[in-house]
């Protein structure tokens, strides 16, 4: 008889530090017209974003709840604290940060990051950006990295930022895009002029410390023709018995010819309730990459969205999910193919264990004018145990005869024949255990910049305790 | 009295895709019941003119064909509740060939060493639903399923198959091929279930859909549900229009475009009359075919 091959959880000791927050920066929990006109004003919003959020709130209350999907019940919006002041404002200067929410960055290794491998760098720390910083010759080449905040109310973007925020992603999406519009907080903006190329990536590091609070960060990215630009995107929060929420909300716009790589890795607590929205709109011969790791929250809703708008744009998914005890993470991707001759790849892997409940859920949606255009969708997923579970729920949607659409699922478990030869080989069966999850998660870290990947490969083999039972 | 929702999707998704049910709901009827003999193992072939409800307890260790002949030419049900025993081996066909609309639900269950054979022949008639659940219970049991549809001008199929591992060492295979032409449109929902349990059980599914009309509308939601570790499950598949490798292998022989895609595309449903290996059927089909 096969011996049951046994993996712990993700360790999460690194990501489980916290500190005090002080209560008097927390604004009331829930949602009212009357906090939305209070957040407007510490934000000194211009009047246009001061109506969204209040057409937004309408718009939240009058619309359902999602009925499909992990179970959200548990989560009460109306105990979230929704916006957390800081009594300091964004520093350009690491040295200027308050010094326990540096302390929290210097932890989770974001400076020395900066320092050896990116472009620039921005920090939130629960409703607030706290650092922000882009290297001069960056700047120089006309690339714009900073606060959406600040830059709604600069003459140079504040346009930009009118006719581009929430476009992409109506309040009239779903529920918890109609909050995020009404409470959104923080998040970044990058502007990157034609032809400009960045070779070295941008990063935000997302940090909620506060208990019971949520974070509703905006991503907006504009990327004009034949630009580049590699972009990293990191979220972890510590460990409390009550629910936390994050509804950020991420819109990218990518112009003809330009390429856009936006990467991943979620490590939220398994007290958190990861319902983000993200999108890119990607008009002719541009492209998009996602590249998303999904290891945290003990609820995530997650399938970033490319809409193909031009003819030749392209889109490509990979993505690796570990849901563990407590988890149930929904993930996955939706493209529209909507023009001709374009292109999608998806390519995702998701490991269920010790009853935790990871689901594939995609959408690839051919329309009657995308002809030429052809698409590939693979997912596999191990099972570690039979307390947990693993769903896959693709639907294609092929609206054209001009079109080519392949997929490919699979599901199984660690072969035990396959831990029997790396043992005859020479390793342990730990060992054997680790390299075949590291090979499995192999599309993945092989797409991450190196340090991520050494990191997600380490994370992998030191929880494998190999005990077999 | 309230409408009944068709062929409700296992782990609904979302509501926009509109797969999560069928765009048409009913109201319950009392459709006159039909007793099947599986004990002498000959063939039972039924013309189903009129809304009809199958019954059929099929005894241990005994083989037998069903085929159910739809071909009515006003909306009918045709729903059925089949009990396969332990080590029988049968074969249910449905086709679905008439004029007119159908709603067809069909519920099989399979005891130890069972083997279920299903054939499924969708050729037009305008809009078809059509929901199938096989649990298989019993040890080693087994379902076989071969789907085609041909669909032409507004045609409308939508297709709910759902196959439960519930006992160990369970088999599936769920192959769909099929046509779609004109403004016709289609859903094919096929899930493989395996319940905790399940444990040994393997699933596979495969769908293969040749586009040919301008507006067709091709919906395909392949599931897999897993909560049982040791299981080996898979689906694939593949839409789209006619290789073009194979389209110029065809011209290179000489015939013209048109007959090198009607050939193609006679081919798909032949592959599955030839699984219901029945002449009489066969043959009938055929007649009504060309």
């Amino acid at each position: 008889m096969a011996e049951k091959i046994k993996v712990d959880d993700i360790d999460r000791s690194m990501y489980d530090f916290r500190y005090e927050d002080n209560v008097e920066d927390h604004l009331t929990t829930g949602i009212s017209p009357e906090m939305i006109e209070e957040i407007s004003k510490e934000k000194n919003d211009p009047d246009w974003m001061r109506e969204l959020r209040l057409k937004c709130l309408d718009i939240y209350n009058k619309t359902r709840m999602v009925n499909w999907g992990p179970s959200i019940k548990e989560l009460s919006v109306d105990e979230i604290v929704t916006y957390i002041r800081q009594k300091n404002r964004m520093k350009e200067n690491w040295d200027e940060v308050p010094e326990n929410i540096k302390e929290t960055f210097e932890r989770l290794g974001i400076p020395q990051a900066e320092r050896e491998s990116l472009a620039g760098v921005g920090a939130q720390y629960d409703s607030e950006l706290v650092y922000h910083n882009v290297r001069k010759e960056v700047a120089e080449s006309g690339v714009v990295y900073t606060d959406l905040e600040s830059a709604m109310h600069d003459e140079r973007y504040k346009d930009m930022i009118k006719s581009h925020f929430m476009k992409l992603v109506p309040p009239t999406d779903h529920k918890f895009a109609a909050l995020h519009g009404a409470v959104w907080s923080g998040g970044s903006f990058v502007y990157v002029p034609k032809g400009v190329k960045l070779d070295i990536p941008l990063q935000s590091y997302f940090r909620l410390n506060a208990k019971g609070a949520g974070q509703f960060e905006h991503t907006l990215i504009i990327l004009e023709e034949d630009s580049y630009l590699h972009f990293i995107e990191g979220c972890s929060a510590p460990k409390y018995y009550k629910a936390g929420l994050h509804a950020g909300c991420v819109e990218l716009y990518v112009a003809k010819g330009a390429k856009l790589r936006y990467s991943t890795i979620e490590n939220w607590s398994k007290n958190m309730y990861n319902l983000n929205t993200k999108r890119a709109l990607v008009e002719e011969n541009g492209s998009v990459e996602w590249v998303s790791g999904s290891f945290g929250s003990h609820v995530s809703y997650l399938y970033p969205m490319s809409i193909l708008n031009g003819r030749g744009a392209s889109a490509e998914f990979t993505g690796i999910t570990f849901a563990g005890e407590g988890q149930e993470l929904d993930t996955g991707t939706k493209i529209i193919h909507n023009a001709p001759d374009t292109s999608s790849y998806v390519n995702t892997k998701s490991i269920s264990k010790s009853g935790g409940a990871s689901t594939f859920r995609s959408a690839i949606v051919v329309k009657e004018n995308a002809v030429g255009s052809r698409s590939s969708v693979n997912c596999e997923s191990l099972m570690l145990d039979s307390i947990s579970r693993s769903d896959t729920v693709p639907v294609m949607d092929i609206r054209t005869k001009h079109a080519d659409v392949g997929h490919e699922a699979r599901i199984g478990r660690i072969s035990s024949d396959a831990v029997f030869y790396l043992m005859s080989r020479g390793l342990s069966e730990e060992e054997a255990k680790a390299m075949i999850v590291r090979g499995f998660a192999d599309n993945v870290s092989k797409e991450l910049p190196l340090e991520y990947a050494v990191e997600m490969n380490n994370l992998i083999g030191l929880e494998m305790n190999g005990s077999a039972g | 009295m309230e409408n009944i929702k068709l062929n409700t999707l296992p782990v609904p998704t979302f509501r926009w895709l509109g797969v999560n049910f069928a765009d048409k709901a009913v109201q319950h009827i009392d459709a006159p019941s039909a007793e099947i003999d599986f004990s002498d193992g000959e063939t039972v072939r039924i013309d189903v003119r009129d809304s009809t409800h199958i019954n059929a307890d099929v005894p241990d260790n005994s083989t037998g064909t069903l085929i159910l002949y739809c071909d009515a030419d006003s909306e009918i049900r045709l729903s059925g509740s089949i009990n396969v025993g332990a080590y029988s081996d049968v074969k249910i066909v449905q086709i679905f060939n008439g004029a007119a609309s159908t709603v067809g639900g069909l519920r099989i269950k399979a005891a130890d060493g069972a083997s279920v054979r299903l054939v499924q022949l969708f050729i037009g008639g305008g809009q078809n639903i059509s929901e199938t659940d096989v649990t298989l219970s019993g040890y080693k049991s087994k379902l076989v399923t071969d789907i085609g549809y041909l669909l032409s001008d507004n045609d409308k199929l939508d297709i709910n198959l759902i196959a439960r591992h519930a006992g160990k060492k369970t088999q599936s295979e769920i192959n769909v091929k099929g046509v779609m032409n004109d403004e016709s449109e289609k859903t094919f929902k096929g899930t493989i279930d395996f319940l905790c349990g399940s444990s040994g059980a393997k699933g596979a599914e495969k769908e293969d859909v040749m586009l040919l009309g301008d507006k067709v509308q091709n919906k395909t939601v392949p599931l897999i549900l897993c909560a049982e570790e040791d299981v080996e499950g898979e689906h694939g598949a593949s839409v789209g229009r006619i290789d073009d490798e194979l389209m110029f292998y065809m011209l290179s022989r000489g015939l013209d475009e048109q007959t090198a895609i009607d050939l193609l595309a006679r081919s798909k449903i032949s592959s599955v009359i030839s699984k219901i290996d029945d002449e009489q059927t066969v043959k009938r089909l055929d007649s009504e075919l060309l």
